[in-house]
């Protein structure tokens, strides 16, 4: 569950990202974020993510207030979520396996179940023969489905994508809304930051759209 | 128990343990990562590792140095003597019973017996002095007893001679007392103020170091900024990304710190043979002493804790500096 009452986001130079935002999306529920360049799409993804804390309002997600959530417990909370990126950040000089495998290192787990989980993120998106490759010899799709098995390997309860298919080509694009749709038929929150009208009209989910404030 | 309590206590026990094996595997890859780190780049490792050794030799040579002086001051023939002239009555047998008596003193390592016809002669021998002697019709010097005071080259020897004189003056038998302490002295000073002057370089080398490896380190963390970035947003704590960096401070540290022993010890086998020469002319037996075991490890100990010290203070700069930027 994610909420939002009267969100403001200003960054240090004075710049206005978001003002009283409020939203309200159930548990296992799927929808898309648009709105104009400029009008907080991003802000509002790294505000859930705990990327960047708000100016003023509350956040909660799956019931914790998550805005005053003290710094120590932030890279827990962060685990619960995944995160996807239109250049999708993958770490060059690692193989895919590596990169998919660094949030269950980070938490620990058994070099055994790693490769378990691994192989079973990589799967599901068609990746399990490149897994000892390095990002840098794949396309661009995908290396956004190694972004996206990174992101979903922890099993997170809740997965954001901002503008993913935004250097894809149209059918590439709609396999990766498919993939989106299909972790949350698993269960998963699914938010997707996207100006692509044509692509989420097509996938029919909520739609919540973000007005640019005219500071 | 109940049966509630056991399964608490059994979850509690397997909680600890699967967190000690959690932090365990992390020690475990961020060593093997860091050393990786340095095995890849081996430019900047090489480059880095020399600048610290070197900073790290110069102190360490210094200390042996003085190390070695010390030595060469504690050398009991180095030790000021003081002279008894004896009053001109007193019999060579009445001194070597006084001689006796003095040798059975804590203070007194040894006395030497210099009868008034061998110091004669000796005088006798020496240029300049051979017809001025002939011209006395009898000896006019006194029996000698020459003591060598049970101390060593401390900062409390200049009051140490003092008493002693004090005490010697007082036998019967001694008419006047005489003490070269005045080279010892200067000696005692001039390696005072090089234990100072070590002390400057020390704190100024060990900076060096800290300061060498706090900017690697910042180096590295700028080339593995965005990786920082990506775990941090992935859910990686403080510590997970620390971890790395100070093992590569400590490794930078520790194999600084070899290297370093390693410079000093081939420094110390260039000019033990010198040396040698140099003491055997002046009729000593002295040689150069390397490096303990006890400084061999204070030594490595703390280049490897200013490496780690150096790294933690890059690292946590950085993270409280910059937040994720992605």
């Amino acid at each position: 569950m994610i909420e939002f009452h009267k969100v403001s986001k200003q960054y240090p130079t004075g710049q206005l990202a978001l003002y009283n935002v409020n939203l309200s999306m159930k548990a296992g529920e799927m929808a898309f974020l648009t709105g104009h360049s400029g009008a907080g799409k991003s802000t509002l993804l790294k505000l859930i993510a705990m990327l960047e804390r708000p100016s003023s309002g509350d956040i909660i997600i799956n019931g914790n207030e998550v805005n005053k959530l003290k710094n120590k417990h932030i890279p827990p909370f962060r685990r619960q979520i995944g995160m996807i990126f239109q250049n999708h950040h993958l770490l060059m000089d690692r193989t895919i396996f590596e990169n998919v495998a660094l949030p269950l290192k980070i938490t620990g787990l058994h070099h055994r179940d790693i490769r378990r989980r691994v192989h079973a993120a990589l799967d599901k998106v068609s990746l399990l023969n490149k897994q000892k490759e390095n990002p840098m010899m794949l396309s661009a799709g995908e290396q956004q489905r190694v972004g996206i098995a990174r992101a979903v390997v922890n099993k997170p309860t809740i997965i954001l994508a901002d503008e993913p298919t935004g250097n894809l080509d149209p059918e590439l694009a709609q396999d990766i809304m498919y993939t989106f749709r299909q972790f949350n038929e698993l269960g998963a929150t699914v938010l997707i930051a996207s100006h692509d009208h044509g692509l989420i009209e097509h996938m029919q989910a909520r739609t919540i759209v973000l007005q640019k404030i005219n500071a | 128990m109940t049966e509630t309590n056991k399964a608490h206590k059994t979850n509690q026990r397997t909680t600890q343990k699967s967190f000690f094996s959690s932090w365990w595997a992390h020690v475990r890859a961020a060593l093997g990562f860091s050393l990786k780190r340095l095995w890849f780049n081996p430019l900047s490792t090489w480059i880095t590792l020399a600048a610290i050794a070197i900073a790290l030799s110069l102190p360490t040579g210094l200390h042996l140095f003085l190390k070695n002086l010390q030595t060469l001051t504690n050398d009991q023939r180095q030790i000021p003597t003081v002279s008894l002239f004896l009053k001109e009555s007193i019999t060579e047998e009445q001194a070597k019973d006084r001689a006796a008596l003095l040798t059975e003193l804590n203070e007194i390592d040894k006395v030497v017996f210099e009868s008034k016809e061998n110091a004669f002669q000796k005088m006798r021998n020496l240029t300049g002095f051979g017809e001025m002697i002939t011209s006395f019709d009898e000896n006019p010097l006194p029996h000698v007893l020459v003591v060598t005071p049970n101390l060593v080259l401390t900062g409390e020897m200049d009051g140490m001679i003092n008493n002693l004189t004090k005490k010697l003056k007082s036998y019967p038998e001694v008419d006047s007392v005489q003490a070269d302490v005045e080279w010892v002295k200067r000696l005692g000073d001039i390696i005072m103020f090089a234990q100072r002057m070590g002390i400057v370089v020390w704190v100024l080398l060990l900076l060096t170091v800290l300061l060498v490896v706090g900017n690697t380190i910042r180096l590295d963390i700028e080339n593995r900024k965005e990786e920082i970035d990506v775990t941090r947003f992935i859910g990686a704590t403080r510590a997970y990304i620390r971890r790395p960096f100070i093992f590569g401070g400590l490794w930078y540290g520790l194999f600084g710190g070899i290297i370093s022993l390693v410079i000093v010890h081939f420094s110390l086998l260039f000019l033990i043979d010198p040396i040698k020469k140099l003491s055997a002319s002046y009729g000593s037996h002295f040689t150069l002493t390397g490096l303990d075991f006890t400084m061999t490890f204070y030594i490595l100990l703390i280049s490897s804790l200013l490496g780690v010290i150096g790294a933690w203070v890059a690292v946590g700069r950085h993270l409280r500096k910059n937040e994720v930027v992605l």
